[in-house]
């Protein structure tokens, strides 16, 4: 199977701060795809510049057969490449229901809104009963729902998620990678960023170590590893 | 009876005029995040386009309407040329005062070369004077109070129950959401100058159907839009909106009560008292956003 999105050659950064240097990696080969590493190493940065966020410096960045490297983020979403950001700040004074319909505002997601409401209503009935609440009055759980439920109203081809579980209890925490984990089973592709390993391994079929920029260590699938491994990985030898 | 009548009057019509300029830069600053400090020339150039266009022998019922829609041309270049190249910088709050400012001089002095100073009056909206509760009013500003509260139902309306004006709240609230639900953030930026300058030079029109314009003419309305929008909060619409209208009734009572000399002072005691007591505004929640 192709890769439905590959990262060639990126390099990246903030003004003349260069954070990530010639990074190259793939997804969509073999499955649902987890990042991992230190805090501060450009994992977000990544995603940023694949969501056209970000511009890069050099790198090819190809989703679907096109090399979407600095095109707008626009753009990148009308094609099916939807981003669910790090600590889901959302839109404060807007409400649910509100959240759902930007989610579908792109030409490609307004034909699916009605479906596709259905299904995050569904994946996440907490929503529905908070509709109209705006989102400065949700719980960090049901933010991360709704920031999550508002990519789906996208209609994602590929759905990347920054961070999903960061700062919640570990109730809410189970209850959302069942809720992602639901997701993948949906068919959608995901690229995942999580501090929490436990999780990725359930989730993911390859892995990759991102330090100081670049790819420290790829594990492809059947190279299982344990706990410890990958923590040593971490902090390095 | 005549005392009352006499403040709500003129406190309706004042009020009109500051809500019509303020709403203009509350809704720029609620999405972009700037100042436009050109917003009082928008209005000057309202009028003088309308007058023009009334001079070349066009109807006032149409020569008005071309003019608004001109303004929204305006506001959209003025936003491409001086406001958008900044965006992104971190001090772009105090840079695009300047640049504003810059633009708004420059532009009025071309109207100065073009216009002349001399000055001039463009048509009432209706003709006519009544007499109501024993005061004398003119109908063009009967027909300021009556259509103002339209207009700002009206964007009120667009801002709350269309998808477009959907676009325009969740940009003034998260730039990076916004670009990730795939927004032309661009656009509702153009479109957000667009709206506020023809709102400015729709002010313009009224303003100049019953008192003489001068290339000047804005910058009071632009201080005292300033006012309004310090005062009622500038992180919605709906705060300058009631703001002016309170603002109106007060310069209308102190006038009445204590003469037009005392007016300025009294207001800016307020204001100041205000804003010790709520530096975000009386009306003001403590975020931005429109609504
Ligand atoms: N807007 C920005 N401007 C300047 N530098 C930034 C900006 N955002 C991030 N950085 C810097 O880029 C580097 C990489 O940050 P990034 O957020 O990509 O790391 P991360 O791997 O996602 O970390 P975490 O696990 O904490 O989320 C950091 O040194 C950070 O300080
Ligand atoms: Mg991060």
């Amino acid at each position: 199977m192709n890769p439905i999105l590959s990262v060639e050659g990126v390099t990246a950064g903030y003004g003349r701060v260069t954070v990530l240097h010639d990074i190259s990696l793939e997804a969509g080969r073999f499955g649902n795809v987890g990042l991992f590493g230190p805090n501060g190493h450009g994992k977000t940065t990544l995603l940023r510049a694949v969501s056209g966020l970000l511009q890069p410096k050099s790198g090819r960045i190809v989703f679907d057969g096109q090399d979407i490297a600095g095109r707008s983020a626009r753009a990148i979403v009308g094609a099916g490449l939807i981003h669910v950001p790090q600590g889901n700040r959302l839109f404060p004074d807007l409400s649910i229901a509100d959240c759902m319909a930007l989610g579908a505002y792109s030409p490609r997601a307004r034909p699916h809104e009605a479906e596709n409401r259905e299904k995050v209503i569904k994946l996440f009935p907490k929503l529905a009963e908070r509709w109209r609440q705006r989102v400065r009055t949700l719980s960090g759980g049901e933010r991360q729902m709704v920031s999550i439920g508002t990519a789906l109203m996208s209609h994602p081809r590929l759905l990347i998620l920054d961070e999903p579980t960061l700062g919640l209890a570990p109730k809410i925490k189970d209850e959302l990678c069942a809720s992602v984990m639901d997701i993948s089973r949906g068919g959608v592709p995901l690229i995942v960023v999580e501090q929490d390993i436990e999780f990725l391994l359930e989730l993911t079929q390859q892995l990759y170590l991102v330090n100081h920029g670049a790819v420290a260590t790829e594990i492809k699938p059947g190279e299982s590893l344990d706990h410890g491994e990958i923590m040593s990985m971490y902090f390095g030898h | 009876m005549s005392a009352l009548a006499e403040i709500l009057f003129g406190g309706l019509f004042q009020g009109s005029l500051y809500a019509m300029m303020a709403v203009g830069l509350a809704l720029v600053w609620t999405t972009i995040g700037v100042f436009n400090f050109s917003h009082g020339v928008f209005m000057m150039l309202g009028a003088y386009i309308a007058w023009q266009l009334v001079e070349l022998g066009l109807p006032a019922a149409v020569a008005f309407p071309i003019a608004v829609v001109v303004m929204a041309g305006v506001g959209w270049i003025l936003q491409a040329s001086v406001v958008r190249p900044l965006i992104g910088r971190p001090n772009i709050v105090l840079v695009v005062v300047i640049t504003t400012l810059a633009a708004g001089s420059l532009i009025e002095n071309g109207a100065l070369t073009i216009w002349g100073p001399r000055s001039k009056q463009i048509p009432a909206l209706i003709a006519g004077n009544a007499t109501i509760g024993g005061v004398g009013v003119s109908l063009h500003q009967i027909a300021i109070i009556v259509i103002t509260p339209l207009i700002l139902a009206a964007l009120w309306m667009f801002l709350n129950r269309t998808r477009l004006g959907l676009a325009l709240r969740a940009v003034a609230q998260n730039e990076d959401a916004s670009h990730l639900v795939g927004l032309n953030v661009t656009a509702l930026y153009g479109l957000a100058f667009a709206i506020a300058a023809s709102l400015a030079g729709l002010a313009g029109i009224f303003m100049g159907g019953y008192r003489f314009m001068s290339p000047v003419m804005g910058s009071d309305p632009l201080l005292k839009a300033l006012i309004v929008v310090v005062f009622g909060g500038i992180s919605s619409i709906s705060g300058p909106i009631f703001a002016a209208y309170l603002i109106g009734f007060f310069e209308a009572a102190c006038s009445y009560y204590f003469g037009l000399y005392w007016t300025p002072a009294l207001l800016f005691g307020v204001l100041i008292l205000t804003l010790m007591v709520r530096p975000e505004g009386i009306f003001a929640s403590r975020s931005r956003g429109l609504a």
